[in-house]
């Protein structure tokens, strides 16, 4: 199947300077991506045909009740999970005909992910946590410490390196997987509430953090429940019942 | 922070910044510290899981020391009965027991006049010396006394075999031969016991209430199986038969000129020896010939038994405790599921947690082996004071490359569990 042959489902178009959507500046492109999950008695559709696309370089917002599927989106598109039907396409490329190594490295280089649950290792140090995805592409220890403790004090942690997850607060843990999510420089940052642990004030700051990144260039999905965080975005997704409820341009 | 510009994801092979070597390098050394943390972590688990990787090695090297340190020792002080020389006795050593029970009935001494003989007879030879024994004697110096002393006696040719070598003083002559003189050639073992601070030459030693003059001291040899070797008291062999034994049982000791004149000596011998005694030529020999490779064919015989026994042990051991790890591996994966889902969910690819386990594994298993070998470093000082055994650096790799081996093997199978996990399936769990 063609990718870009069929319906092309509704895209942001291209204001702000950003390229209208052609299959040359698609990053995201998901088609009628249903999971559903099988339980004894019943079975859970956690997203029930969704489709949408998203352009290099936008910025958007996924909102929706607690419940709605939003973390189950962001897996698929995380290339973490696998949808029950329905195409992805990342890049261009279809993501159920990637190898399993090709994916390691999408997950690796391409994409940021920051989970909902931080998904911190609970015996390492936030250092060793955020150098973690640069041992899986070879960066030497010394560069990696390095890189480790730039992004720490990016995110404002520069005192709490060798601290283990169980020894930080729920913000700074939150930020320990925002830098460990930026540490390899990916194109595609997804954020599952990157926020929602945070105070304002720091929760501005990470905002700001990803201000300047989308400002570089880098492509940016985050889910969140609160209002004034989802403006700071371009677009808005939101989700209710595994369907898109409404898909909004703001800013 | 400065970032990548986007573009497609270039997804190829040679997509990585570093050689596929060099970042296997890095996951490798990620994996051993992954691994030793673990093993810090759970010290007592970690003991218990390698006891059967320890106890192996342990057993292997304790027993490749012993043989070794015996290997040395027999070759050394057993086996050397003197350069090029073989022994005409009543008996073949290290035979079978059926073979000893039908000599016992068939043998016959070795007496004085077969050693006239031989000297008439023989041709060729080297030297040829003559040796009787009696052991289990007391020796006494004014009123010391040491037990367990060997008297022997002795022609003066037998220095020049080359069993005993002076120290001080000097060997029996010719002349105390010829005059049944009661001197003797004592081991340091009376040295030590009788004259630590004194000169022994001249002084009287008594042995069975016969006194003999000290006329030389014998170079330490040391210990066989916990027996001392320079406990003895050497006198003229005619001194020995005046005093001890009008007719005693020979051991002939004859020493060819070169290695490959051995076996023809040993032959002319053998043929003197059956026609001296009338054996029949269907009829095995009424005496035995016993050469170095006598006793170290015995000895490479009694060690290939031990050695294949001990494969077979360690190998069991092994093999425990590879299931065992295996078992512990196998609960590690299940406890450890999801720091997997978080390592793959950052792109660590299959091999990589592959690698990961399998080194902790090996790891694991390794420090079994490092554990096992220090162990056998330990048991080796109090058995050094019964059997010669010295730990051979061949028994240190293989003690850690076997381990190590059983590691690898054994991770395999939990190794691979994990490397197959689904991320977000791992990520769920808790
Ligand atoms: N592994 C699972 N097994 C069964 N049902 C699941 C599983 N994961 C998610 N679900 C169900 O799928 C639906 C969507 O879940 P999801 O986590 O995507 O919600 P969400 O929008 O992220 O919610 P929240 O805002 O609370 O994080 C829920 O009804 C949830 O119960
Ligand atoms: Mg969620």
């Amino acid at each position: 199947m063609e990718p870009f042959s069929t319906t092309e489902p509704e895209v942001g178009t291209g204001r702000d300077g950003y390229d209208s959507p052609s299959p040359d500046n698609i990053v995201i492109l998901a088609q009628d991506l249903w999971k559903t999950y099988d339980m004894e008695a019943i079975s859970v559709n956690a997203l029930s045909g969704v489709s949408f696309s998203i352009v290099r370089g936008e910025y958007v917002a996924i909102m929706g009740p607690s419940g709605s599927g939003k973390s189950t989106l962001m897996n698929l598109i995380g290339c973490l999970d696998t949808p029950t039907s329905g195409q992805y396409w990342l890049n261009g490329r279809l993501v159920s005909e990637l190898t399993d190594d090709e994916l390691a490295y999408i997950r690796n280089k391409e994409i940021g992910f920051v989970f909902q649950t931080f998904n911190l290792l609970a015996r390492a140090s936030a250092l060793h946590n955020v150098e973690l995805p640069l041992i899986y592409n070879g960066t030497p220890p010394a560069e990696r410490l390095e890189r480790a403790e730039e992004v720490l004090r990016k995110v404002d942690l520069g005192d709490r390196m060798d601290h283990r997850p169980n020894e930080l607060s729920g913000g700074q843990r939150q930020r320990v997987a925002v830098a460990r999510a930026l540490i390899n420089n990916p194109s595609i940052i997804l954020a599952d509430e990157p926020t929602g642990n945070l105070d304002s004030a720091t929760g501005d700051e990470i905002m700001n953090l990803f201000e300047r990144l989308h400002q570089s260039g880098n492509t940016i999905v985050l889910v969140t429940h609160e209002h004034d965080i989802a403006a700071r975005a371009h677009r808005i997704i939101h989700i209710r019942d595994g369907k898109i409820d409404r898909d909004e341009k703001v800013g | 922070m400065e970032t990548s510009m986007t573009g497609k994801a270039s997804v190829g092979p040679a997509r990585r910044r570093h050689g596929e070597l060099y970042n296997a390098w890095v996951t490798a050394r990620e994996a051993f510290w992954i691994a030793m943390e673990a093993l810090n972590t759970h010290k007592l688990r970690s003991f218990l899981t390698l006891l059967g990787v320890v106890i192996a090695t342990t057993t292997l090297i304790v027993v490749m020391s012993v043989i070794n340190g015996m290997n040395l020792y027999i070759a050394e002080h057993i086996a050397n009965l003197g350069v090029n020389t073989f022994i005409l006795s009543q008996y073949k050593w290290a035979q079978g027991y059926e073979a000893y029970l039908k000599a016992r009935r068939l043998n016959r001494p070795i007496r004085m006049e077969d050693y006239k003989f031989l000297k008439e007879q023989l041709v060729g030879y080297k030297t040829m010396g003559a040796t009787a024994e009696y052991g289990g004697r007391t020796a006494h110096y004014q009123n010391q006394e040491i037990y367990d002393t060997s008297v022997v006696g002795v022609t003066p040719s037998m220095i020049d075999i080359g069993q005993q070598k002076v120290d001080y003083g000097r060997y029996i002559s010719e002349s105390d031969f010829t005059h049944s003189a009661p001197v003797c050639f004592i081991g340091t073992d009376l040295v030590n016991k009788f004259f630590p601070n004194v000169d022994p030459l001249g002084k009287e030693v008594r042995v069975s209430n016969q006194s003999f003059r000290v006329i030389g001291v014998a170079e330490k040899i040391g210990t066989t199986f916990g027996q001392s070797q320079d406990n003895f008291v050497m006198i003229p062999l005619t001194t020995f038969q005046q005093y001890f034994f009008n007719r005693p049982e020979l051991n002939i000791s004859i020493q060819a000129w070169s290695a490959a004149q051995m076996i023809p000596l040993e032959d002319e011998v053998r043929m003197l020896m059956r026609v001296r005694r009338h054996v029949q030529y269907n009829q095995d020999d009424t005496f035995g010939i016993n050469a170095s490779e006598t006793i170290m064919s015995l000895w490479q015989r009694l060690t290939g038994t031990i050695f294949a026994v001990t494969i077979g042990v360690v190998a069991v051991f092994m093999v425990v405790g590879g299931i065992v790890i295996m078992n512990i591996m196998l609960a590690s994966v299940t406890d450890r599921t999801h720091e997997i889902g978080i390592r793959k969910s950052l792109g660590a690819r299959r091999r990589d947690i592959l690698t990961q386990f399998i080194i902790e594994s090996a790891v694991m298993a390794g420090t079994g082996g490092v554990v096992g070998i220090l162990l056998a470093l330990l048991i080796n000082i109090p058995v050094q004071k019964f059997v010669t055994s010295s730990v051979p650096p061949s028994a240190i790799v293989v003690g850690v490359g076997l381990s190590v081996l059983v590691g690898l093997f054994f991770g395999i199978y939990p190794a691979n569990k994990a490397a197959r996990l689904d991320p977000i399936e791992a990520l769920r769990a808790e």
